[in-house]
């Protein structure tokens, strides 16, 4: 296969992004035919991932795309499976996302063209940033999604609070960007390229406390996509103002991204150093579970809780990593740890984007997201009841839901490794966060409502709560196809290098 | 090193001596006869009319904004019209993607009327 | 001939300005100066690559500052632009005053 056919999942959702955007422009307002756009969008979405199973198959005898320099090959993208794992990731959130999206941009905002169309410029933006093996093409592909994101955070520009939340995650956001590009010019400087393979190449030429500066340096900025205590500040404050579709796709999209990229950089690049990062990893696992859920537990507001609980859950996803890295290094293939943090992520992307699908049903009926309006849900739809209750089983790891079994594969990494404290501390997160999810499920099921009216679900949020409850069980219930997903992209990724 | 940055010192000294001797020169020569109208700031202009620090209308930023990001896109073509002469074809249609997605850009810009000034 | 400076000085030079600049996105509270800051830090970096890119005798480093420059002017776009949109719900440019959000 040769590379342009390898990238067809990316021209394919960028015609679909160009085109809605010039569709938008070229009819006016009053135009009937623009109601077709969200649908334009959900083909887009659809198109793209048939395109990823479509290579799927393909993928392991050719890993580079390349751009020529001169007759060098200068790597850019790799197209492997855990890339495709990732973008398989990012194409679903965007779709589930822009599929619950519908009534609420109906509702908020005018500018519906923009809004389907930087979604799936931030799809891309992810999938290009999951296949970078260049910090070039790191710093751009994270640039791009940071400013799809800090628009898209911004967008409801009538919103005071919408807009206060972009200007906070900008801020942020730029300053995380400045540090971790800091970082990145003393990794050229300590070995004279920009290319991952060619760093973890160039060992003997560098002083290790250069490295291990310019990693931390580097972390700042992967560390505030994934929203990683201590870069975790701007997403409660992003998460509450954002429209709620917003904030679904930011607690699932960036952190995947930010998650892939750290993953490659680590195992790619750093393994040559003769450097023990599991103390830096454990430390920063250990804060951003504890953080997240011991901040959770104040919360009054639905969006603002899930923006600490996925922090936490982001948390989770470290101690993969932190497994990962205390594999002795003589088993640089091993990657135990790499596909729990795989696993948990696909199981972690049905649950939340589950539980948010609820939030924006119920926003778009009540107009609030406090929890206390929560209160009687039992009678006004018990599906929905019933559905949350599955994804907070799932969110807290309890069986039979799918969180149960990421947890289970996390915990048991870090537990293979002799990480027995940086396990117990994931347990015990898990038990505190117990506390705040039943805190919800109790004003659910067991308070009484001033509202009985029925809530009314459209099509589409039908479509995607059902899809998301059907999957948080069918990877508990019958996971051996997803753990075998997970096995495999987890050792592509080490095959090629 | 520092005999080698002589000559930078030299420069310097001669191309401040020249403006500040023609300046003496000239104010030693001219007659002083002051009045009010030829101490005002600006001699044969307007009178100045409140403070310089207003707030300026947001239509400026919306056009300072659009300046920026469409000049600074101006750094990948140069380089690539330097190298134009050893590039292969396909280069070129690259470019033309490139002016091609910037216009779009443009386009976006006046549809939605940020060109408009009201 | 000069002989050149030695490439210690410019990477001084660059965590200087890097410093100042960081120091000022976490110190400063008007929003504009914090913009400003953020552009110090990015010319830090940038001047990091110029310097390690001779130093080394390797192009990329001078890629990599073409991206960053033109990356930075849209940042600044899109901070000016959220900056003007905030500014017509409140009058100030002081990021104390945004306070809507928190818990």
């Amino acid at each position: 296969m040769d590379a342009l056919r390898l990238l067809t999942p990316e021209i394919t959702i960028t015609i679909f992004a160009f085109a809605i955007i010039s569709l938008d422009i070229a009819w006016n307002d009053e135009n009937k035919s623009r109601r077709i756009l969200p649908w334009l969008a959900f083909a887009g979405g659809l198109a793209t991932l048939l395109m990823i199973f479509y290579i799927w198959p393909h993928v392991d005898q050719y890993n580079y795309t390349a751009a020529t320099d001169a007759g060098r090959e200068v790597p850019m993208l790799a197209v492997d499976r855990m890339s495709l794992f990732f973008k398989m990731i990012a194409v679903l959130t965007v779709i589930l996302v822009g599929l619950s999206a519908g009534e609420y941009v109906e509702k908020h905002t005018p500018f519906r063209g923009e809004f389907y169309g930087l979604m799936l410029l931030a799809g891309l933006s992810i999938m290009l940033l999951v296949s970078s093996t260049n910090l070039i093409m790191i710093y751009l592909a994270l640039e791009f999604l940071s400013i799809t994101s800090y628009i898209l955070t911004g967008f409801l520009r009538r919103d005071a609070r919408s807009i206060e939340a972009a200007l906070k995650y900008f801020l942020y956001g730029a300053l995380a960007s400045g540090v971790m590009l800091y970082g990145f010019s003393l990794l050229y400087g300590a070995t004279g390229s920009v290319d991952l393979a060619t760093i973890a190449g160039s060992l003997e030429t560098t002083q290790a406390g250069l490295v291990v500066a310019a990693v931390i340096l580097m972390l700042a900025g992967f560390g505030f996509k994934i929203a990683l205590v201590p870069f975790h500040q701007w997403s409660p404050d992003a998460y509450e103002g954002a429209p709620t579709p917003i904030t679904a796709f930011l607690s699932v999209g960036p952190k995947a991204a930010g998650l892939a990229v750290l993953i490659r950089v680590m195992v790619v690049a750093l393994p040559a150093f003769d450097v023990n990062w599991t103390p830096i990893l454990s430390l920063v696992a250990i804060f951003t579970m504890s953080v997240g859920n011991l901040v959770a537990l104040w919360q009054t507001n639905m969006k603002r809780m899930l923006a600490y609980s996925s922090i936490a859950q982001a948390g989770y996803m470290l101690v993969g990593l932190a497994a990962w890295s205390a594999a002795p290094p003589s088993a640089v293939a091993y990657l135990g740890g790499v596909d729990a943090i795989m696993l948990f992520l696909l199981a972690y992307m049905f649950t939340n984007l589950g539980v948010f699908a609820i939030a924006i049903i119920l926003e778009n009926q009540m107009g609030t997201s406090e929890i206390a309006d929560y209160a009687g849900l039992i009678r006004r739809s018990p599906y929905l009841s019933v559905a949350l209750l599955i994804f907070f089983l799932s969110l807290v790891g309890i069986p039979p839901t799918s969180g149960f079994i990421g947890k289970l594969f996390v915990f048991g990494a870090a537990v293979n490794q002799g990480l027995y404290v940086l396990a117990l501390f994931g347990v015990f997160n898990s038990v505190i966060s117990v506390a705040y999810y039943f805190g919800v499920l109790r004003n659910v099921f067991f308070e009484k409502g001033s509202d009985e009216s029925p809530i009314r679900v459209g099509v589409a949020m039908n479509t995607v709560v059902t899809i998301t409850v059907v999957m948080t069980l069918l990877i508990a219930l019958y996971g051996q196809p997803f753990i075998q997903l997970a096995a495999d992209s987890a050792q592509i990724l080490a095959a090629n290098f | 090193m520092l005999q080698e940055f002589e000559f930078v010192g030299v420069l310097s000294a001669i191309t401040l001596t020249i403006p500040i001797v023609t300046l003496l020169i000239a104010w030693a020569l001219r007659p002083k006869k002051p009045n009010p109208a030829k101490q005002t700031t600006y001699e044969s202009g307007m009178e100045t009319i409140g403070d310089a620090w207003v707030q300026f209308k947001a239509q400026y930023y919306i056009y300072a904004i659009i300046y920026v990001v469409f000049d600074v896109e101006a750094i990948f073509l140069f380089p690539f019209a330097v190298a134009l002469r050893q590039l292969p074809l396909y280069a070129l249609v690259w470019a033309v993607v490139f002016i091609v997605l910037l216009v779009d850009g443009l386009l976006y810009g006046w549809r939605k009327g940020a060109l408009r000034w009201n | 001939m000069i002989e050149s400076i030695p490439l210690s000085y410019y990477l001084l030079l660059s965590a200087t300005l890097f410093t100042i600049g960081a120091a000022g996105v976490l110190i400063r509270r008007n929003t504009i100066i914090i913009l400003m800051c953020v552009e110090m830090m990015m010319n830090a970096v940038n001047l990091t690559f110029i310097a390690f890119s001779r130093f080394l005798d390797s192009a990329t480093g001078q890629v990599f500052v073409f991206m960053i420059m033109a990356v930075a002017a849209v940042e600044v776009a899109i901070g000016l632009a959220l900056l003007v949109e905030l500014n017509r719900h409140k009058d100030a440019v002081d990021i104390n005053q945004f306070n809507s959000l928190k818990g």
